[in-house]
């Protein structure tokens, strides 16, 4: 059979042809990206007024971002969904029950190691402290591997199951019947535990976080492959709901491990306590080894941990004093600075103890954060990581077990390539641009609804005399001291004089920064309302941009002719997350269970899901699990460090499952809303008669 | 072509049907209960007309489109048989009142292994069905999703000329040849179908490249085929109704009265498009029809192309089956292509031949004549052009 000849298409051509391509992809990115970039700057100017800080740096960030996104999602769309799909297609021709199980859980498995949000999660666990959530820090710090290996069997599990749910052509709403009551039982009984409650909140994210940029659409592709090929009509709901089973399971996993593990975890004390040599055996089985207790003791601990973890007063400050030798603060510190720790955690005690000779850098000089392409490098690094090796997994299992080839080799290459620098571009961008704006948003923003100054770091003004103070009165006579300082414009302002701050001797004077509340003590009403609106445009507008919601979308579209689009579905799911993160705030604001917020939108979603087609039931449980993805994730999780450093609060998790919660509330509603529309239509066109 | 065709040729209806998503399961029940045995499924949707009051007692109404998910169903039947399948068909889905959907015979001619099912055709013929319009011919065009999208939807529905049926594919052809840059290129195609009285097909067809700026690069494409017989949904229009009757249940009436559509000739002269000067339409053509397992219409396509067709449009369809124990997968991939009848007997043994080296006894071919089709031209005489530019 002579090939028909291969058309040459002249340079110019192909240029213009290219660049019309590639003009319209980032078009749509730049569209996508713009909601939260506005939000996130305007409310840093607006409301925090301050300008966003490092300008150029952020811009070419999210110039990265933008490209990354439009060169990921592009990769997705002509060769790893197409990968995923060929195979989804041919696994149950070729195949039996079997080998589709074993695919699965391979699968499953293997994506949740290649995740790169699962580090974010550890990341997360930073804070955790050991006396207060004994079960928790061993879990993240002790036994990461028990940890990751729990995930990645939930997932692999749940894609099995989606895949023989679709081979079989069963419901998912059975499923979810039997699969969210039994999470929420487990979840109910780990509540009453104080060690166990600590791990819900990370056990719900962990299945938020499995499901990221590279898995949604591979698993999606997979799903409705294998539901094309297999003949039943209407209970596949036409390959939705393996991302919802990947959700749920992980959290299955994390919550079973924490069981085993919990008869050795000591329940919670108090910090000195908890240090004290008497609980020292009990200690070291949380922590492991008395170097990481002390370490503990000095980056997480206060001064009373400190007191209580050495064996006497002189240890104690000599360990304090020893801070000032690098070696030794590598040791105690980790990779907390000095300045870091004394404006902090540091007691006055300590710091006098410390009696620095050179000025405590206080606002220490923002770190200007590591080289372009040193992140570059690393991030390519991960992406390669996410992508690279299950695209292999799905050329091993088609080329080897199926003996068929990807439809077009060229397109599967170049869009995995495409994928990989899309990816790294993406995450890099959000490393550089995305995450440091929301976090330059989010950390102060605890401002809005304090009510009372907070310290912000020192200064030690020296040489500083008598004759640097001036005085003025107040209408009543009173008589007030005061000095000039520049203040961030570089302008001379009064900051009033404080005796007690002022060493005559040395003739210096220790002046505290402070940053007053925003709008006053008794406004903290409405800065907590400025919080969550601020987090609902946070959870909207990044999803808005989130590519595995927009790989989502785009199936939905396809599948449904376009009765479903993709806008309206992605609009949805934001709002949904919008939602979610605005109740997330308020429970670490508020410090409410975390069981009694995941509780009642679960037991609602139930009879909703009963009211529900089935594809729509697969839709909306699937766009759960596609919110948390490689955008959403740092912002929200930035906003949720921020407010946590203000609110005694044990834990931040719980944020992200809130955000997967209500999109498929929001979701299951717009099903309904969608299908109440075409019954109105259909009445219409039976009595020709509008009832509206 | 000399080769002998590996399959055997059998004049044979085809029957399409095309309801609402929530009515498929009883048409599937019926398609069953009647001995069908193998039947291919689309998703779909048509759009239709939304008129409403302006809100806050505004004057005048709004006119929107609005969606509705159909799915369409095609099985070949023995042409005697195909009466009394529309009769099942009409009376499952309810399809003589306006809005229910549509269906309509092709007779056709197909090439494959699998024997088209027995139906029983019992002696004494339903009377109550209502008697099928005759003269009817459907219009198919094929655009670019990224160009024009619903565009031609909305022209049809702008002209009154039927409720039209949307479903999607992906262009093969020229696209294929361009290496590594078709990427550059949208596949996605939507095929839109419309029946309409054959009288007016061409005069609407006209109509249609106008209204929906076909006649440029990237355009689309459209062609005409003969339907046998069929019921085609009216309702173009939802709303308030001010009369008795809507105007759709009256022109209903009045065919059934006058026993066809002649009545509502509304272009003067005979063979009003051929004759268009400004126009070049393509004459004597012929629709192929291929039916294949998923993953091999690229061979076949490529085949086809090189027996002389210009592309092709590869729509993914499912084949329902009645006990579907017996293993096989059930994605299906089917490709439409449209080429001059001088060359229709080539392309025809070069698929067939195509298919039979990779899968023998799944493929299935269909031909049917195109008596005419328009797209603007550049490229060979007929089969699709490929939207090269990306034209919009």
């Amino acid at each position: 059979m002579p090939a028909p000849a291969r058309i040459r298409i002249p340079l110019p051509a192909a240029t213009t042809m290219v660049g019309r391509y590639a003009w319209s992809k980032v078009g749509t990115q730049v569209r996508s990206v713009a909601f939260i970039l506005i939000y996130l700057v305007g409310f840093k100017v607006l409301i925090l007024r301050a300008p966003p800080a490092q300008a150029a740096r952020l811009a070419l960030g999210i110039a990265m971002v933008v490209i990354g996104l439009a060169f990921f999602l592009e990769g997705l769309l002509i060769g790893l969904m197409p990968l995923g799909k060929r195979v989804g297609v041919q696994l149950p021709g070729r195949g039996g029950l079997g080998l589709i199980t074993g695919f699965g859980l391979l699968l499953g498995f293997g994506t949740t190691l290649a995740e790169p949000a699962m580090a974010a999660l550890r990341a997360t666990g930073r804070n955790v402290s050991a006396w207060e959530t004994p079960l928790l820090f061993m879990l993240l710090d002790r036994y990461p591997q028990a940890l990751v290996v729990a995930i990645g069997l939930g997932v692999g599990v749940a894609v099995a199951l989606g895949m023989i749910r679709f081979a079989r052509g069963l419901s998912l709403k059975p499923f979810i019947y039997v699969t969210i009551p039994l999470l929420l039982a487990v979840s109910a009984w780990c509540a009453r535990d104080p060690n166990l409650a600590a791990v819900l909140g990370l056990a719900w994210d962990a299945g938020a976080v499995t499901t990221g940029a590279v898995t949604v659409p591979l698993v999606l592709a997979l799903g409705i492959g294998v539901s094309r090929a297999s003949g039943s009509r209407e209970e596949a709901g036409g390959g939705f709901g393996i991302i919802m089973l990947a959700s749920a399971y992980p959290v299955l996993g994390v919550l079973v491990l924490a069981l085993l593990r919990a008869p050795t975890a000591p329940p919670p004390t108090d910090p000195a306590t908890f240090f004290s040599p008497t609980h020292r055996e009990t200690a070291l089985r949380v922590l492991g080894s008395e170097a990481r207790l002390v370490q503990h003791a000095f980056r997480q601990g206060g001064p009373d941990a400190r007191r209580a973890v050495f064996a006497d007063e002189a240890t104690y400050r000599n360990a304090v004093t020893s801070l000032t030798t690098p070696s030794e603060r590598l040791r105690l510190l980790g990779d907390v600075s000095l300045s870091e720790w004394l404006t902090q955690s540091a007691s006055p005690q300590e710091r006098a103890w410390l009696a620095l000779p050179e000025n405590p850098a206080t606002s220490a000089p923002r770190d200007p954060g590591a080289p372009v392409l040193r992140i570059l490098s690393e991030e390519a690094g991960l992406a390669v990581r996410a992508v690279i090796p299950l695209t292999l997994l799905l050329l091993a299992v088609l080329l080897g077990l199926l003996r068929s080839r990807p439809r077009h080799t060229d397109e599967v290459v170049l869009g995995v390539g495409m994928a990989v620098l899309g990816m790294a571009l993406l995450t890099s961008g959000i490393r550089m641009g995305l995450a440091p704006l929301g976090d330059e948003v989010g950390r102060p923003l605890p401002r809005v609804f304090r009510s009372t100054p907070r310290e912000e770091g020192r200064v030690v003004l020296q040489p500083f005399g008598p004759d640097q103070i001036l005085t003025s009165f107040g209408p009543g006579g009173e008589r007030q001291d005061f000095f000039y300082l520049h203040d961030r414009r570089g302008r001379p302002t009064p900051v009033p004089f404080r005796p007690e701050r002022y060493d005559a001797e040395a003739g210096r004077y220790e002046h505290i920064i402070e940053r007053p509340p925003m709008f006053g003590p008794d406004m903290s009403l409405l800065g907590i309302g400025l919080v969550l609106l601020f987090a609902f445009g946070l959870g909207y507008g990044s999803t808005l941009a989130e590519p595995a919601l927009s790989a989502l979308g785009l199936t939905v579209e396809e599948i449904t002719v376009g009765t479903v689009r993709k806008t309206a579905v992605v609009r949805a799911v934001s709002v949904g997350v919008g939602i979610g993160l605005v109740l997330g705030v308020l429970r670490i604001l508020y410090d409410l269970p975390m069981i009694w917020m995941l509780m009642p939108p679960y037991l609602l979603l139930l009879p909703l899901t009963h009211w529900s087609e089935e594809d729509f039931a697969g839709i909306a449980w699937d766009s759960g699990g596609v919110t948390t993805g490689s955008i959403t994730v740092p912002l929200v999780l930035s906003m949720g460090l921020g407010i946590r450093s203000e609110v005694a609060v044990a834990d931040g998790f719980g944020l992200l499952a809130m955000a997967s919660v209500y999109p498929i509330l929001t979701v299951l509603l717009f099903g309904l809303f969608i299908r109440g529309r075409q019954r109105r239509a259909m009445r219409l066109l039976r009595e020709g008669d509008d009832d509206e | 072509m000399s080769d002998p065709l590996p399959a055997t040729a059998r004049e044979v209806s085809r029957v399409t049907c095309a309801v609402h998503h929530r009515v498929t399961a009883s048409v599937v029940d019926c398609l069953l209960a009647l001995g069908a045995h193998t039947f291919l499924e689309q998703t779909g949707r048509c759009v239709r007309q939304r008129i409403r009051p302006r809100p806050w007692g505004w004057p005048g109404n709004s006119l929107r489109f609005d969606d509705a998910p159909m799915d369409i169903l095609r099985v070949t039947v023995p042409r005697e048989a195909a009466p009394r399948v529309m009769d099942a068909l009409a009376q499952a889905a309810d399809l003589s009142s306006p809005g229910q959907g549509s269906a309509y015979v092709q007779d056709l001619t197909e090439y494959g292994h699998l024997e088209p099912p027995t139906i029983a055709v019992p002696d004494d013929a339903p009377a109550d069905a209502r008697p099928l319009l005759r003269d009817l011919t459907l219009i198919t065009a094929i655009q670019s999703m990224a160009g024009g999208g619903d565009e031609i939807a909305r022209s049809a529905l702008r002209l009154g000329a039927g409720v039209p049926l949307i479903s999607l594919g992906a262009g093969t052809g020229i696209r294929d040849r361009m290496g590594l840059l078709r990427v550059t290129v949208p596949a996605e195609k939507e095929i839109v179908q419309l029946a309409v009285p054959s009288h007016d097909a061409r005069g609407i067809l006209r109509l249609l490249v106008e209204d929906g700026r076909m006649d440029r690069p990237g355009g689309g494409f459209v062609y005409l085929t003969p339907v046998r017989s069929g019921i085609i949904d009216a309702r173009m229009r939802l709303g308030p109704q001010e009369h008795a009757a809507s105007i759709e249940q009256i022109i209903a009436a009045v065919d059934d009265l006058k026993a066809g559509t002649a009545w509502r000739r509304r272009f003067a002269g005979p063979d009003d498009a051929a004759t268009d000067i400004t126009l070049r339409f393509l004459r004597r053509q012929r629709e192929i029809t291929f039916i294949c397992e998923e993953g091999r219409s690229d061979a076949v396509v490529q085949a086809a192309m090189a027996a002389g067709a210009g592309g092709a449009t590869v729509s993914a369809v499912r084949r329902l089956r009645a006990g579907d124990a017996e293993g096989g997968i059930a994605a299906r991939e089917r490709g439409v292509l449209v080429v001059p009848a001088a060359v229709a007997d080539a392309v025809t043994a070069a698929i067939l031949n195509a298919a039979a080296e990779t899968d023998g006894s799944t493929c299935r071919v269909q031909t049917l004549e195109a008596p005419l089709a328009f797209a603007h031209q550049r490229a060979r005489g007929g089969g699709e052009r490929a939207s090269v530019g990306n034209g919009r």
